[in-house]
């Protein structure tokens, strides 16, 4: 695994354009090994832009990313190789058994997988049972842990998690974050996205907030509050005289609700 | 550091996944072939007028259109309404493999469903050919079968919405059998007759009953054949072109 403070994901000047809209204005960041990196915005900030862009999902106006060394744009196989992602809606072929689909993935990153591996990976999760279940049958919970296994089958040096506990209980969310930091402690570098401030003052070592496309601030959430505490709009944003990540967000991104 | 994987694991890891899925659904591939084989056993008494080719060659040409049409396309248009690209494309493979997968799991379906005509066609209406005659009609059923899947691709390119592609194709398939069939025995009149002819119906009809026997292949079997690919690359050309692996996708 990585050595720490080493990037492993590198994004530079990064401009995402759609027609003549441009959604990403000049985004750089870098996620290094052993770190939960979160990119926090409103809807429509560009969060989802910036991500496909580093999944390769879709080619940017200008810019580089650059995972684990390698240019998404030239050697976009090598770049994903080293790349686990959790799409928002992850979908699998629904006529495809848990089992089935674990060992689909596990070939496609070339990953040996015998009948003993396959079965201790479902254990791990909890689902040894639910190995024969079709993927549509588990729950939300399970459904995830799922997703997350065949994100981490090849170990990838960067894991890219796209709002993972939206619609989770709070039991199977907890879960879910000490996944994370296990991972974190790994030193695999983690890229989030997510809505929920709680998760970004629990789980994440630094955040990028975002809105129209551009980087706002990046700091550690506690540096962050600390930074802005005494900032007017983010004065009028608390409640109960605390200042908090959420008021921090809403005091730079404004209150407005974005559809 | 992670290697790429090589590109025969992939394929393999894919046609694995694609295959069991389409065993899965096994009551819609029995769905397809019932049309061809309720034909075959309702033309039982007219066999001798139209001829054991003609007969052949519209069964295996309806298959054709509904593999291509109705089990290809609303396949791919699901999955892709679904995400399940998106999840495959994030990871280290080609682009091509996903779909070449895909293609030849029709490409085996369509001989499963020539093998189940030439059964059928033998079973109830004793039409029987020669080694050669069946050897070039499976070949024959492949490049037609091309066709389909051009028109199906070309289908889930220029619609991004499942559903619409599910009624569409539908459309499409009825309007192909009606006016194919009804077209070509002369039902709608001389001038319908000569375009159903030269019509992607048409053609794949006349190449997969041309090559039932091979001694009565001509030039008009060889153009034929010539337009059938055509019809293949054009239609595959632009079902590529066109298509987008997410509903949300742009430009």
């Amino acid at each position: 695994m990585n050595t720490p403070s080493e990037a492993v994901l590198e994004v530079l000047n990064l401009n995402v354009k759609y027609g003549n809209f441009l959604a990403v204005k000049n985004l750089s960041f870098t996620v290094q090994a052993g770190e939960i990196f979160e990119l926090l915005g409103p809807n429509g900030a560009g969060k989802t832009s910036s991500l496909s862009a580093v999944e390769g999902l879709l080619v940017p106006e200008s810019g580089v990313v650059r995972v684990a060394g390698y240019d998404i744009k030239t050697h976009p196989r090598h770049a994903r190789a080293n790349m686990g992602v959790q799409l928002q809606a992850t979908s699998f072929q629904p006529e495809l058994n848990v089992a089935e689909i674990i060992r689909l993935y596990a070939g496609i990153y070339g990953v040996p997988l015998t009948r003993e591996k396959l079965g201790s990976i479902l254990e791990n999760i909890n689902l040894r049972e639910a190995g024969s279940k079709k993927f549509g049958q588990l729950s939300g919970g399970q459904q995830q842990r799922v997703s997350l296994v065949i994100a981490l089958i090849h170990e990838p040096r960067l894991v890219l998690l796209d709002e993972p506990t939206t619609g989770l209980d709070p039991q199977a969310r907890r879960q879910l974050w000490e996944r994370i930091e296990s991972l974190r402690n790994q030193g695999h570098g983690i890229l989030l996205t997510t809505h929920s401030m709680e998760e970004a003052e629990s789980v994440c070592d630094r955040v990028a907030i975002i809105d129209h496309g551009q980087v706002i601030s990046t700091d550690t959430p506690q540096a962050l509050i600390d930074g802005h505490r005494n900032d007017p709009e983010v004065i009028r944003a608390s409640r109960k005289g605390k200042v908090t990540l959420e008021d921090v967000f809403i005091g730079l991104t404004g209150s407005q609700v974005r559809v | 550091m992670q290697n790429i994987p090589s590109t025969s694991t992939i394929f393999s890891s894919l046609l694995r996944a694609d295959l069991t899925t389409q065993w899965r659904n096994r009551k819609s591939f029995m769905l397809i072939l019932i049309v061809p084989v309720i034909i075959l056993f309702s033309w039982k008494g007219v066999i001798d007028k139209l001829g054991g080719a003609f007969v052949l060659g519209t069964c295996i040409t309806l298959g054709l259109i509904a593999i291509g049409l109705m089990g290809y396309s609303n396949s791919i248009a699901r999955d892709r309404d679904k995400g399940i690209f998106q999840r495959l494309r994030v990871a280290p493979l080609p682009a091509w493999s996903v779909m070449s997968s895909r293609l030849l799991v029709q490409m085996l379906m369509i001989l499963l469903l020539t093998s189940t005509v030439f059964i059928a066609g033998f079973y109830f209406d004793k039409i029987s050919l020669s080694a050669g005659g069946y050897l070039l009609g499976y070949v024959a059923a492949l490049v037609g079968g091309a066709v389909y899947l051009g028109i199906g691709q070309m289908i889930v390119g220029l619609i991004k919405n499942a559903e619409t592609v599910h009624s569409t194709s539908r459309l499409v398939y009825f309007v192909f059998i009606m006016v194919g069939m009804f077209g070509e025995l002369g039902i709608l009149g001389t001038q319908i007759g000569h375009l159903v002819q030269w019509s992607p119906y048409g053609t794949v009809k006349h190449i997969l009953a041309s090559s039932f026997q091979a001694a009565s292949w001509d030039l008009s079997a060889t153009k034929a054949l010539l337009i059938t690919i055509g019809y293949a690359i054009i239609f595959s050309v632009l079902g590529i072109r066109w298509f987008k692996w997410s509903p949300s996708e742009r430009g």
